[in-house]
């Protein structure tokens, strides 16, 4: 097994140079929700990303604890009873690029991604749509989506007082470093 | 060892060239989302009270608590029944009560019981957090309460202002066991300045025990069962008045910002100091009562500018 482990480590360090391997420990997470009583936006700067520009690999996730709201009851109103984050802790997104952009290069590159976006235990199938921005080398990716809270199995009651949006808005932000 | 790793290196390079992108992908995302360790877990409990026995949670840095809690009269015995439809014509207690937070884990609180027109001041702090490791696995507040009798009632003693003043303090260890399942225990001390109720052989000062919990069955409904025993001689053994330990099943709904209890209990009365010293009504009795609690959150953080 530990052999297993160097190899693999071993094998990833030989390919990194050739394989494009990014990484980002620090990606900004938003989500916004826009109903008549009230705006709930909440903040996480605890997303993981990995993006690959060789193969066209890009993976998302953000632990769902790691959202910060205006209020505490709205954070934990959204841990315990909306994503049931003790199950559920992370939302994810698994995909690839459908257009791998040339990241030798400077500028901005519109893609879409397509891949499994999960949160809440449910996997949707999903393109997302980004811009990956190169600047003197520096590679970093922003996505703006919707959510609907119905497709993800998010029940919000009607008995609640304060009103949510059924579809939330997702920004997502990375810097990515390239991984050694 | 180094021949060995390039061989197996190149070998790997090979046979695994077609899933290179993937599984490199997953391993890293892997190795970046290990889970943290130790975060506080929240939401022990919904409110700051169960039906007697407060809970561990604190309200947060300014915010302002806002309860109202009701005991009725007795629903069945010698004072229930139909004539006072059910103990619904009387009220036994009645609390209103708000507790602000001069910090996240420091709560000041105010309140005025019906019951001996008792007023209690308090002090709550959360002193330790359960973790999700378990490198701490209960959570502990503490409070400080003193209550204060404005008014002089019966006996020329209470003449005395200083007479009229009790102390109550206790420590509440709390344990959130899964998103359904949280259980408290609460040892406490009660100190009065004089006997209450004022009757030979009372004890001025004893320990009491608490214990609660919350089994939820859906996101937003549990049911609470909360019982407390005051280690008291005087009580175990007087016959006339005769005390009774309490006893008391709810149910509590949380909605939004509210949260809600409704519960049948023996107690009569509302503040600890009040219903330690003084629970003369039983269960087997009939002299059981509806209550309720109700429990709102307001918070006074200024709105920080959406970044939209």
């Amino acid at each position: 097994m530990k052999y297993i482990g160097l190899i693999l480590l071993a094998w990833l360090g030989i390919n990194q140079a050739g394989q494009g391997i990014y990484v980002c420990k620090n990606a900004a997470v938003s989500l916004y929700s826009k109903a008549p009583i009230e705006d709930i936006d909440a903040h996480s700067d605890k997303g993981t990303s990995v993006l690959n520009t060789t193969t066209g690999d890009v993976a998302f996730a953000v632990p769902i604890r790691s959202f910060k709201f205006e209020k505490s009851l709205m954070r934990e109103h959204f841990n315990e009873n909306y994503l049931e984050s003790d199950k559920y802790p992370q939302a994810s997104f698994k995909g690839k690029l459908n257009t791998i952009p040339d990241v030798s290069k400077d500028g901005t590159y519109p893609v879409t991604a397509t891949g499994l976006f999960e949160v809440h235990g449910v996997k949707q199938n999903r393109t997302i749509p980004g811009k990956i921005m190169v600047s003197k080398g520096a590679v970093s990716l922003t996505s703006e989506f919707m959510v609907a809270c119905k497709d993800h199995k998010v029940e919000i009651p009607k008995l609640v007082f304060h009103n949510i949006a059924e579809t939330i808005r997702i920004n997502v932000s990375a810097a990515y470093a390239p991984y050694k | 060892m180094a021949m060995l790793l390039s061989a197996a290196v190149a070998a790997a390079q090979t046979t695994r060239k077609d899933t290179t992108g993937k599984s490199s992908t997953d391993s890293l995302m892997n190795a970046l989302t290990a889970p943290e360790k130790g975060e506080p877990v929240i939401a022990t409990f919904k409110a700051t009270r169960l039906i007697f026995t407060q809970t561990t949670e604190t309200v947060k840095k300014k915010e302002l608590n806002f309860m109202v809690i009701h005991r009725f009269g007795d629903i069945a015995g010698s004072a229930g029944g139909g004539k006072t439809f059910f103990g619904l014509d009387n009220s036994s207690d009645i609390y209103i009560g708000f507790e602000y937070g001069l910090t996240d884990n420091l709560n000041i609180g105010l309140g005025r019981s019906k019951f001996e027109q008792m007023i209690d001041l308090q002090l709550k702090y959360y002193l330790l957090h359960q973790t999700t490791d378990n490198s701490m696995p209960v959570a502990v507040s503490v409070i400080g309460k003193t209550g204060f009798k404005p008014y002089h009632v019966n006996t020329n003693i209470f003449d005395n202002t200083l007479n009229r003043f009790s102390y109550f303090t206790q420590a509440i260890i709390a344990r959130k066991f899964s998103s359904a399942l949280s259980v408290e225990v609460a040892p406490s001390y009660v100190a009065n300045n004089i006997e209450y109720p004022f009757l030979v052989g009372n004890e001025k000062r004893y320990f009491a025990i608490s214990a609660a919990g919350r089994l939820k069955f859906s996101k937003r409904m549990g049911i609470v069962l909360d019982y407390f025993h005051p280690f008291s001689s005087y009580r175990d053994n007087s016959v006339n008045p005769k005390y009774y330990d309490g006893l008391g099943v709810g149910l509590e709904i949380e909605t939004g910002g509210h949260v809600f209890t409704i519960n049948f209990s023996n107690a009569q009365a509302i503040s600890e100091i009040n219903y330690l010293n003084n629970t003369t009504s039983s269960w087997g009795k009939g002299q059981f009562r509806l209550g309720f609690t109700i429990s709102r959150i307001f918070d006074f953080n200024k709105k920080h500018q959406s970044s939209y």
